[in-house]
């Protein structure tokens, strides 16, 4: 077991809102220097990016998780993280196909860019990954386990675009062992309003999509070691595995 | 007040509820709203709700607001147990083809006659 400075949703250069500052050696230099020891890149329905950061991260010793933020047809962020590479791509492919086939504005949202490791631009995705996904919360959450991958609803203290601005209030079904918060939540007051939260399991990360951003919200996790499964252990505390805001 | 029936026919819309007598429901006044949390904070008991959100809370929150009816725009059907669900609650679940704007405009002009 060791302890970890996990920011877990953090956006690339592919996100249409991400400042193109967020390059994999200079995002990965800043983390560094600011102590994070852990992160995962959470782009919007989309992880092709995750190759170039994770190589990055590789070579400056840091861990690095596969992630995506996932919009689903109710407009809730999903973040879904992966351990497992080909079933992380497959599920991919699945969520692409599964996009509203609209072009993305770069002139009014940004250019989309994939890169490789070197920071090569591979490509400009053209379709809008800032859109939702054709599925519905409990459609994605099927896919998500089904390629193995672990479900955290993002910024549930948020107004836009979480489970609660969008649902009124938490389901029942399907049920998350781990929810996302803003990097400035107010934790006490936020439950406060939300008791429906309390004594469940929150991780907090900065959402960054500029490199300032970097670390403004993070969670010390203790786990085996980083991944998706082990953040699932420690989300229900097994073994003395923790996760602190 | 109208009666939801004459709004239904008005509309060409079908009743996914048909237990629930659209004959029987009275309707005071209208909401237009996707976000289930803003509905919560602002519906009002007796007006028809109508939406693009298809998600089983759209149930409970018609329930938590003494909303009668939900009209689904644009065509939308929900799941079979969303249809449970509001017949338990009884609330009255209805779908047309028109859009929230078109809906809206004529919910306001039977209202105002």
């Amino acid at each position: 077991m060791r302890w970890f400075n996990a920011d877990l949703h953090i956006h690339s250069v592919l996100s249409p809102c991400g400042g193109l500052e967020m390059s994999p050696r200079e995002l990965v230099a800043r983390l560094k220097t600011i102590g994070i020891d852990w992160f995962a890149i959470t782009d919007h329905n989309s992880m092709a990016n995750c190759p170039a950061y994770e190589a990055v991260a590789k070579r400056a010793g840091i861990e690095f998780t596969w992630g995506m933020e996932l919009q689903t047809s109710e407009e809730i962020h999903l973040l879904v993280y992966f351990d497992n590479v080909v079933l992380a791509q497959a599920f991919d492919q699945e969520v692409y196909a599964s996009l509203l086939p609209l072009d993305n504005d770069a002139d009014f949202f940004g250019d989309q860019v994939i890169i490789d490791e070197n920071e090569n631009i591979l490509s400009v995705e053209q379709r809008a990954l800032s859109n939702s996904s054709l599925w519905d919360l409990n459609t994605a959450v099927e896919m998500a386990l089904a390629h193995d991958g672990f479900c955290v609803p993002a910024h549930v203290d948020s107004g836009v675009n979480s489970i609660i601005s969008q649902l009124g209030f938490l389901p029942e079904k399907p049920r998350f062992n781990a929810f996302g918060i803003t990097a400035r939540a107010d934790v006490s007051r936020f439950l406060q309003k939300q008791p429906v939260f309390s004594g469940k399991t929150l991780i907090r990360s900065s959402d960054a999509h500029y490199l300032s951003d970097l670390g403004s919200g993070f969670s010390r996790i203790r786990v085996l070691e980083a991944g998706a499964s082990e953040l699932a252990k420690a989300a229900l505390r097994l073994d003395h595995r923790n996760i602190i805001i | 007040m109208i009666k939801l029936s004459d709004y239904l026919h008005a509309v060409g819309g079908s009743n996914l509820t048909p237990a629930i007598d659209a004959e029987e429901i009275g309707i005071t006044d209208g909401y237009v709203c996707d976000m289930l949390s803003d509905v919560m904070g602002s519906a009002k008991a007796g007006q028809a709700w109508i939406t693009i959100m298809k998600h089983l809370n759209v149930v409970a929150v018609a329930s938590m607001t003494g909303i009668p009816a939900i009209v689904f725009a644009k065509g939308g059907v929900p799941e079979a147990p969303v249809i449970e669900k509001a017949l338990e609650e009884g609330i009255c679940l209805i779908t047309s083809a028109l859009t929230p704007f078109e809906l809206a405009g004529i919910l306001y002009k039977q209202l105002e006659n």
